[in-house]
């Protein structure tokens, strides 16, 4: 038992503050709004119902063939126009890299995501008081979707939760919204995985080497606990 | 005096952390198992890669390339045939290409796959189109069954995907691929990995009902006990590293010790 309570005690001293701190972001987890911690405070659905004029549509074979080749083609709505989705290079997932080329679905003519037609998806994504005061071009990584692995627009809203729509440059797709609420929780999460390198993951060597340490703890206290109740230390004095 | 003034801080010092030790030792008593089964879990959890747990490595990404002379059947007939098709996609299955779209009717959405040379649809997929799929779309082995899967999907499928074949491998970590009947598409990739650490996620935060409500009520109150836990034990951690001096040690050893008991 002596090895057990040295184990807990070492153990307390490497571990200990992070504990504290998983078990407070943790609680925070438990507490939060999960809406407004996914940045998604002002994020509205967008639905397009504009109907499609099928005989005006460019034939898909034809865009492939003026195009480099693909995986897939799709026909998708941007700002409630069609456009075909070309994908050269298919990740297993969409923040994955991808290759995609857009088309216009009635004219065959190359369609751009650029800073306009960003700014326009992101408006339409969007149901807060704010107005859109600025934009960038970013090259992942981006702090705020650290797994998006595609260059994406940001797209600035000058509300007091400084909301910023992001749209993936290539295809148009909305990646998310992320304001003041998501930053905060994001510190949280990134206690919570130990990920000072903000790269979205919790498979990291310090966040092991503190769980194996957690592992002592906890187990060493477990035995201990055993221990004491075996030789009749939980008693009730009246 | 300033030794008065020292014995003083640490006699206080002293009851605090005895206070502390018995506190910490009684809450552990109901919730330490629960300290066990974050710490194991969250092991898993950080241990085993992200990406292997989503069954990346199961799968073969194949990037077969649409020839367009093959597609004979043009989207306009598509539409005359089905003019509400929507979500309209062209691929390949199985380096076949394909439409793939999908027509609300009364009773739901309804997706369709069709031969994109002749327009014949190729759904539902049977079983042995379902088993060529797996084999080509994966890098496992032996198929040990296969289930069409039509309701009650298990836990590990979403019900949106259904109807759908699951392929059970016989291979590393008992994989399981799942493929649309309607669609043909790779709806789900499984493994003994991610099925653990689905189990592991409930446990650690403490959902036992459905998975992934972290909002719960059981989960706050302990770990309001826990954080109280983890401070008495920190405090009694502070003590182990600020030791009194030897000399303030022996004059308590000395003096005082009948007086704090």
């Amino acid at each position: 038992m002596k090895w057990i309570r040295k184990f807990h005690k070492w153990a307390s001293i490497v571990v200990g503050i992070q504990f504290l701190l998983w078990l407070l972001s943790g609680i925070y987890f438990n507490l939060m709004d999960a809406t407004k911690a996914k940045g998604r405070t002002y994020q509205a659905r967008i639905n397009y119902e504009s109907p499609l004029v099928g005989d005006r549509l460019v034939e898909p074979s034809i865009v492939l063939l003026k195009n480099k080749p693909s995986v897939a083609i799709e026909l998708i709505q941007i700002l409630g126009e069609p456009f075909y989705k070309l994908t050269h290079e298919k990740a297993l997932y969409p923040h994955f890299k991808n290759k995609y080329t857009l088309v216009d679905a009635y004219t065959a003519k190359r369609f751009l995501i650029d800073e306009q037609v960003a700014a326009e998806i992101a408006n339409l994504s969007y149901n807060g008081p704010g107005e859109i005061f600025k934009f960038r071009l970013l090259d992942p990584t981006i702090p705020d979707f650290p797994k998006q692995q595609n260059p994406t627009w940001e797209i600035y809203f000058d509300d007091v939760i400084d909301t910023s729509v992001f749209i993936e440059a290539n295809s148009g797709r909305i990646i998310g919204h992320s304001d003041a609420h998501k930053h905060l929780a994001d510190i949280f999460f990134m206690l919570h995985f130990m990920d000072y390198g903000n790269t979205g993951s919790f498979n990291n060597i310090q966040n092991m080497f503190f769980a194996i340490a957690a592992l002592w703890l906890t187990l060493s206290g477990f035995i201990w606990t055993i221990h004491l109740g075996l030789k009749g230390k939980y008693k009730i004095r009246h | 005096m300033t030794i008065k003034i020292k014995l003083k801080q640490y006699t206080n010092g002293k009851i605090l952390n005895k206070v502390s030790r018995k506190i910490h030792k009684w809450l552990m008593l109901f919730i330490g198992i629960q300290f066990v089964i974050w710490s194991v879990t969250g092991t898993y959890m950080v241990f085993f890669d992200i990406d292997y747990i989503h069954g990346d490595s199961l799968v073969v990404n194949h990037q077969d390339k649409i020839n367009p002379h093959d597609i004979e059947y043009s989207l306009s007939t598509l539409f005359g045939e089905y003019p509400n098709a929507e979500n309209i996609r062209l691929s390949t299955f199985l380096q076949q290409p394909v439409y793939r779209f999908k027509v609300n009717t009364q009773s739901g959405p309804v997706q369709f796959l069709l031969d994109a040379r002749s327009g014949k649809p190729l759904s539902p997929i049977t079983e042995s189109k379902a088993i060529e799929a797996a084999h080509y779309y994966s890098t496992l082995g032996k198929v040990k069954s296969v289930v069409l899967i039509t309701d009650n999907p298990p836990f590990e499928l979403s019900p949106r995907v259904l109807p759908a074949w699951r392929i059970n491998f016989d291979d590393f970590g008992a994989p399981s691929l799942y493929f649309s009947q309607s669609t043909g598409e790779l709806v789900g990739k499984r493994h003994t990995f991610w099925r653990l650490f689905d189990w592991m996620f409930r446990f650690h935060v403490m959902d036992y009902e459905d998975g992934g409500d972290i909002g719960n009520w059981l989960l706050f109150m302990v770990t309001f006990f826990a954080i109280l836990g983890c401070v008495l034990g920190l405090i009694m951690t502070g003590f182990l590293l600020i030791r009194p001096t030897k000399k303030l040690a022996s004059f308590h050893k000395n003096k005082s010790r009948g007086v704090i008991k």
